[in-house]
């Protein structure tokens, strides 16, 4: 489902994000990538996503190799992929329903399909009744869960989620957590990028550490997480 | 196909709506606009009203004898008689030096003035229409050529010369006018780009994280080419507000001068048909600079 083979990035200016990075998630597979600040997380996830191309390596998501993938192809990749962020990207001049229909309405969706699409994926999150709040006037958590049900409106394929409790305390980790399993059970693959220890341990999923750009084997990698 | 124009139609009042949050930035653009298209508007129609004006004049034209003031009356008929048998003249009227001041009374408005007159100071005249074929300038000037020759008559003139000055002159504004609606095209493709740049701008995020959910750049343009198109389409509406105001204030003195040149109206009126070219206009004109200026500037606005 999303194949790495040696794949490195360096940005303008030579930073080098990422080393010779390689690894395969299978369909249907759950893991969390794990690694401090600059360790490369973000910039796994944005080569993944088409947000950057990688310096050099092959990277094939859902069969497509995104090497040879045009530009003009790069959106229909984006809707086969749900992403999560820490900082929820909502729109905030929108009601929860505007922000949770976007992919739906960027595809040309008709209204009627929209609006049970919407309700079943904020039912799924949680959120049901909360169509017409604005986003400002709801919690950290619930901004969260807004975030994960305009990702899973357009029914992925992949989950991608960049750090989706950083900012959570420990019950609502774990309840944002849990949502995410709940999609992986459902066949969804699902690459969470964070720093809690504590949920990875929990779940016992394949964890990939990343350290300075590069897999780094988890005896290497701890010592720096637990800083 | 349905779901697709009922898209549109959601992105036009969504695009109304942004106007109507962001009311000041909206309506200056949209009043500069207006006021743009105003001039090029205003020279147009001058243009078209004084060709509206020869054309009249053009419809008939008359050549004006002057007989000497000494000549005899039956001499004076003579030459009458002459002129109305010319093969290249249709009509000829004989006005009397008392006829041209009754009518020169009736246009002038200085009776007072007229009336401290010893005595009438105005010829007898021959008003001529020459025949159908005659009425190019040539003809005319060759026909004026060989009646001024006849004795008896001091003076001929052609109502044609001044009015082919007139044509000139319009000819000129006419240019002119073609010159600044081009600049002014230019000048509201900028603005108009302007003020898109802006609102993709203030639209960062929200272009970031559409484009982040799939949204293509067709998409992610669209409702910028919508304020575009907007923006032209008011734009022109208040050209027309502005041009009914101007009509309206200036409707009593134009129909007092139309009155002293026998016209019903001085003004060109501009079709249905000419206004909604201007509209057209306007909105491409819009549509266009909205187009630059996605082009320019979407690109830049990468999600991060």
């Amino acid at each position: 489902m999303i194949q790495l083979d040696r794949v490195s990035k360096e940005y303008p200016g030579g930073h080098q994000a990422l080393k010779d990075v390689s690894f395969t998630l299978d369909q249907g597979e759950m893991a969390f990538v794990l690694g401090h600040s600059g360790a490369g997380k973000s910039t796994l996830f944005k080569l993944i996503t088409m947000i950057e191309r990688p310096s050099t390596g092959r990277i094939v998501v859902d069969g497509q190799e995104l090497h040879h993938l045009k530009e003009s192809k790069i959106p229909a990749l984006r809707r086969e992929i749900g992403v999560i962020f820490q900082d929820h990207k909502l729109l905030y001049d929108r009601t929860v329903f505007d922000n949770v229909a976007l992919p739906l309405i960027v595809i040309g969706m008709p209204d009627d399909e929209i609006r049970k699409r919407v309700r079943a994926a904020l039912g799924k999150v949680g959120l049901s009744g909360k169509e017409r709040a604005m986003p400002q006037t709801l919690s950290g958590g619930e901004q969260q869960r807004v975030g994960i049900a305009r990702a899973v409106i357009n029914r992925p394929n992949i989950l991608l989620a960049d750090e989706p409790t950083g900012n959570l305390d420990t019950d609502l980790s774990r309840e944002i957590i849990d949502i995410f399993s709940d999609f992986n059970q459902v066949g969804v693959t699902v690459l969470i990028a964070t720093h809690d220890l504590q949920q990875v341990e929990r779940l016992k999923k394949r964890t990939i550490h990343l350290a300075n750009g590069e897999i780094v084997p988890i005896a290497q990698a701890e010592p720096e997480e637990q800083q | 196909m349905k779901a697709y124009f009922v898209r549109h139609l959601q992105v036009l009042f969504a695009t109304l709506g942004n106007m109507r949050r962001s009311p000041v930035a909206s309506i200056t653009t949209i009043v500069i606009i207006g006021i743009s298209l105003l001039l090029p508007m205003i020279l147009y129609i001058t243009v078209k009203s004084g060709a509206q004006l020869t054309e009249s004049w053009h419809g008939q034209p008359q050549m004006s004898v002057f007989l000497k003031p000494d000549l005899a009356d039956n001499e004076a008929t003579l030459i009458f008689d002459e002129l109305r048998l010319h093969p290249k003249i249709s009509l000829a009227e004989f006005v009397t030096p008392g006829q041209a001041l009754e009518e020169f009374r009736a246009i002038s408005g200085l009776e007072m003035e007229l009336d401290f007159l010893d005595e009438n100071p105005l010829p007898a005249s021959i008003v001529i229409l020459p025949i159908t074929f005659a009425q190019n300038s040539n003809e005319l000037s060759l026909l004026r050529d060989e009646l001024v020759k006849i004795d008896g008559i001091d003076e001929i003139r052609l109502d044609l010369e001044w009015t082919d000055r007139f044509n000139s002159i319009l000819g000129n504004i006419n240019r002119a006018a073609q010159l600044l609606s081009a600049l002014l095209a230019i000048a509201l493709i900028l603005i108009t780009g302007n003020t898109i740049k802006l609102l993709i701008m203030n639209r960062q995020q929200e272009i970031e994280i559409t484009k982040l959910v799939g949204g293509s750049n067709r998409f992610v343009r669209r409702p910028f080419l919508y304020f575009g198109a907007l923006y032209g389409f008011l734009g022109a509406l208040v050209t027309l507000f502005l041009l009914a105001i101007a009509a309206s204030v200036l409707h009593e003195p134009l129909s007092e001068l139309a009155q002293l040149y026998q016209q019903s109206s001085l003004i060109y009126q501009p079709s249905l048909r000419e206004f909604g070219l201007l509209m057209l206009f306007s909105t491409s004109l819009g549509w266009c600079a909205a187009r630059l200026s996605v082009a320019q500037h979407l690109g830049e606005i990468k999600p991060q």
